[in-house]
């Protein structure tokens, strides 16, 4: 009976809070996309449908939901439908090793308030993210049509050509914190008492536009803009099955938003963790506050893509491609060394 | 398996940028042979907005074809009604009063404000930029309420009357006016910070639809993207009509003729039109406001071109008249018409997301185009 | 004048700096007091007094007579050749006004019509809110003209 409290009832109590809390948030982002895009261009954006529009969401959601199944002739059924699906899954499974906070003591038992802590937790976040390319390429493919399979093909040697870059930005982190479960990583922060922006600056700087380049928002958003000859792979797409690819960016978003807050910004370690604080303020140290801490870190970060967004031009392919492999990989070997050479003497000791 | 024909085959790629197209700024279609990303030919296919303006000319009298001339080039129609009004002013040997050369100078440099805010809102957005696309609205706005107080309509104005103007200036006019030319260099300033400077930017629009001074001459280019190329030529200051001589402003002139450097011509040109707005605000005289001619408009026989210089261009009536009410023959010469033949000289080896880019520069009215 | 070409030195590409600038400029944006929008229906937009709108015959207000004299000169300056004049002479030989109609689908609120009516009968109001259901039902009668067009008062 223990036995399956402890390893299949709290798990998945777990699994649905995590699921049900991320699927809310990223209907909630597509409403926010909009309210922050409306604010920064001095207008209102959506306020009919409930008060100051926050029910848009849901009126978005049935519209989708009952628009008329379009197949396009000769598509291949089977993997026209699965491809939105195998871009979404990965985005929501990443959220298997990420610690949204410390342990809680309830009912005597103590929860660690994270799904599951893997001791190659950042291995199978990078990879399970490569998936997602996948059912980018699948849904290109699938539509039986020229332009979406080119720019299917676009999009992905674009977030290939990133994940190179974003694979070599975190292992700076990686070689201070000397173990790949993102636990660990959290944990190493709060004895540092640094976050590790402050150590990789440079990391973290390239973590975070790859990772921009990465859900092909702006300004790397070219394969899928609206004013270009190509629209993107998700050209005949409509009804359901483009909300799986729209859930899908916007789960991507939290997902590296989420990585971006585990690495570099101490996770859900307060600010100045290390730093008792007064009686009445004491609160903000309790177990559940992690989560609030957490959630607000990543906030920050969504809101950051929106601002880029809405602020900058986008880049030309070919100008993309350039920066991902002549700046950016480069940049990323160089942090690499110097992060290595400085661990080596300063850290390890010899 | 002979040499069959894939899908990547580097042969030859025929793509239409249809009709139908976020970017191309009206119905504008252009045939692309592509190369992978790259532009081998262009052919632009023009004609869906075709209306018969200038049968219209030959059937309406002059009083009632000045309407159907603002629908031309719609954004900039206050410019349309002066080309038309001044040159049958030419052809009767009539001068507007100075009052009324007054209004329709600050009138034709507000809506060249008008028309390059457009003109940028839809560059930055094909760009990418979506934000500065709402900011320029905003000041559009403003001015768009200026022509609303004083003539009755936004867009398709019908301001000016042959022989003067037919509405009196409403009070409050010249505070309005002062109000906005105070507060738009900053906003001007604005633009600027959000794309000047800014490396996408950049990247995008140097050394993209590069024409050089000599070809932008040959090839009858006017207005801004022949200045941007340098060569220094308006004709509120090589052929000054209306009242222009009597002002002080300057000739924004590029070097490279690229897309950057129309870009900053546009910019400096919109300062300088609230420059000569803030100069003639102050000094409207007093006194009539149309000129003492018949109802009735019977030009001799004979015939004249005159032209000014519009948003886009150079643009030119030529008005053959027989002696009746209505023209024999009038013709228009659209500056974006002319302009876009050099889309291919432009386009030709650049990638295809700049095609977008150099339709944006070239600023093309299809309402001018086809008329 | 030449105008002056930029270039980022290489302090300001590794700082930035000008990416910066511009989302200082669209984070200061955000304010509500910087709204332009007008939440149109629920906010009726001011309408200037010239407006060009949808005609109206005026009648006189003591009398309640048309001020229409018949003159014809409103269907001779329309460009668009919308207005049809019916008339019939009385007795004295003054033309009085039988049926007017004004073809609204073809009409471009160019303003020539105002323009040349002696009286002040014809004038193009502020109504901007003209849909109507078929092409038949915009060649307004005599009536409707004098009636106006009714504004939609939006009650949500």
């Amino acid at each position: 009976m223990d036995f399956a409290i402890d390893n299949i009832i709290i798990p998945l109590i777990k699994i649905g809070i995590v699921f049900g809390v991320l699927s809310g948030v990223v209907a909630l982002m597509t409403l926010a996309e909009r309210k922050v895009a409306a604010f920064i261009q001095v207008r209102l954006g959506p306020m009919r449908v409930g008060p100051h529009g926050i029910l848009q969401p849901l009126a978005d959601g049935v519209k989708l939901m009952l628009k008329e199944d379009i197949l396009p002739a000769k598509a291949d059924k089977w993997i026209f439908t699965l491809a939105p699906i195998i871009a979404l899954v990965p985005a929501f499974i990443v959220f298997a090793v990420i610690p949204f906070g410390p342990s809680l003591e309830l009912f005597g038992k103590t929860i660690p308030l994270r799904i599951t802590d893997l001791n190659i937790g950042l291995l199978y976040v990078l990879s399970i993210s490569s998936v997602g390319i996948l059912g980018i390429i699948l849904g290109g493919w699938a539509s039986n049509s020229k332009y979406p399979l080119m720019g299917a093909l676009r999009s992905a040697a674009q977030m290939v050509s990133y994940e190179v870059a974003l694979g070599f930005s975190i292992m700076g982190v990686l070689m201070i914190a000397g173990s790949l479960s993102l636990v660990d990583i959290v944990n190493k922060q709060k004895e540092f008492g640094w976050w590790f922006v402050f150590l990789q600056p440079l990391g973290f700087i390239l973590f975070f536009v790859c990772g921009i380049a990465e859900t092909n928002r702006a300004p790397f958003d070219l394969p899928e803009a609206e004013s270009e000859l190509v629209a993107g792979f998700h050209t005949e797409y409509s009804g359901f099955r483009f909300s799986l690819y729209f859930l899908a960016e916007y789960a991507n978003m939290i997902a590296v938003s989420a990585m971006a807050v585990t690495l570099f910004f101490g996770g859900w370690l307060r600010p100045f963790a290390n730093y008792p604080l007064p009686g009445f303020l004491a609160f903000l140290d309790a177990p559940l506050m992690g989560l609030v801490w957490f959630g607000i870190k990543v906030a920050i970060f969504l809101y950051c893509y929106l601002w880029f967004r809405w602020t900058w031009p986008r880049y030309r392919y070919d100008q993309l491609m350039k920066i991902g492999w002549q700046w950016l990989l480069p940049l990323a070997l160089a942090n690499l060394v110097v992060t290595a050479g400085i661990v080596l003497l300063f850290i390890r000791k010899g | 398996m002979a040499q069959a024909e894939t899908l990547f085959d580097a042969s030859e790629l025929t793509v239409s940028m249809g009709p139908q197209h976020p970017s191309t700024h009206g119905v504008l279609q252009v045939k692309l042979k592509l190369d992978g990303e790259r532009v081998l030919d262009a052919e632009c296919v023009i004609g869906y907005l075709h209306r018969g303006v200038e049968k219209l000319g030959e059937v309406q009298t002059y009083g009632q074809f000045v309407p159907t001339l603002d629908r031309m080039d719609y954004i900039a129609a206050v410019s349309n009604c002066l080309g038309y009004c001044e040159t049958i002013e030419k052809l009767l040997g009539v001068t507007a009063p100075p009052r009324a050369q007054y209004i329709r100078l600050i009138m034709t440099e507000l809506n060249r404000i008008t028309s390059h805010l457009l003109w940028l809102g839809t560059h930055a957005i094909d760009l990418g930029a979506i934000t500065t696309f709402l900011y320029c609205f905003r000041e559009r706005e403003e001015i768009l309420k200026i022509f609303e107080n004083y003539c009755g309509a936004r867009l398709t104005t019908h301001m000016f009357r042959i022989g003067g103007t037919q509405y009196e200036l409403y009070e409050g006019f010249q505070d309005q006016v002062r109000k906005f030319i105070q507060d738009f260099p900053k906003k001007v300033d604005e633009y600027e910070t959000l794309l000047t400077e800014n490396r996408i930017w950049l990247d995008r629009t140097k050394d993209v639809g590069i024409i050089s001074g000599k070809d932008a001459i040959d090839m009858g280019l006017t207005g801004p993207s022949l200045r941007g190329s340098g060569v220094q030529w308006d004709l509120r200051k090589a052929k000054p009509y209306c009242i222009y001589s009597e002002f002080d402003f300057d000739i924004p002139v590029g070097e490279v003729g690229d897309t950057y450097d129309r870009y900053l011509v546009r910019m400096e040109e919109m300062r300088q039109s609230a420059r000569i707005v803030s100069q003639a605000i102050d000094k409207i005289p007093d006194g009539p406001i149309m000129a003492k001619m018949s109802k009735i408009i019977k030009p001799p026989v004979g015939d004249i071109y005159h032209s000014i210089e519009s948003p886009k261009g150079e643009l030119g009536y030529y008005i053959v008249s027989d002696g009746s009410t209505a023209a024999y023959r009038a013709r228009v010469r659209p500056p974006s018409y002319v302009n876009l033949q050099s889309l291919k000289k432009m386009v030709v080896g650049h990638m295809v997301a700049d095609v977008v880019a150099v339709i944006g520069t070239l600023d093309i009215v299809l309402g001018e185009i086809d008329r | 004048m030449k105008v002056k070409r930029r270039d980022l030195s290489l302090l300001k590409r590794l700082f930035l700096v000008d990416l910066i600038r511009g989302l200082k400029l669209t984070f200061g944006y955000q304010r509500p007091s910087a709204n332009y929008t007008e939440q149109y229906p629920k906010e009726r937009p001011k309408i200037a007094e010239r407006f060009r709108g949808a005609p109206r015959l005026n009648n006189d207000p003591v009398t309640g007579e048309t001020l229409c004299i018949a003159c014809n000169l409103c269907a001779l300056a329309c460009p668009e050749h919308c207005i049809e004049v019916g008339w019939e002479r009385d007795p004295a030989g003054k033309k009085a006004l039988t049926t007017y109609t004004f073809d609204v689908s073809r009409c471009m609120f160019c303003g020539l019509c105002e323009d040349a009516c002696p009286t002040p009968c014809l004038e193009l109001t502020q109504e901007f809110e003209m849909s109507l259901y078929g092409r038949r039902d915009m060649k307004l009668d005599r009536k409707t003209l004098e009636e106006g067009v009714q504004p939609v008062i939006y009650l949500k």
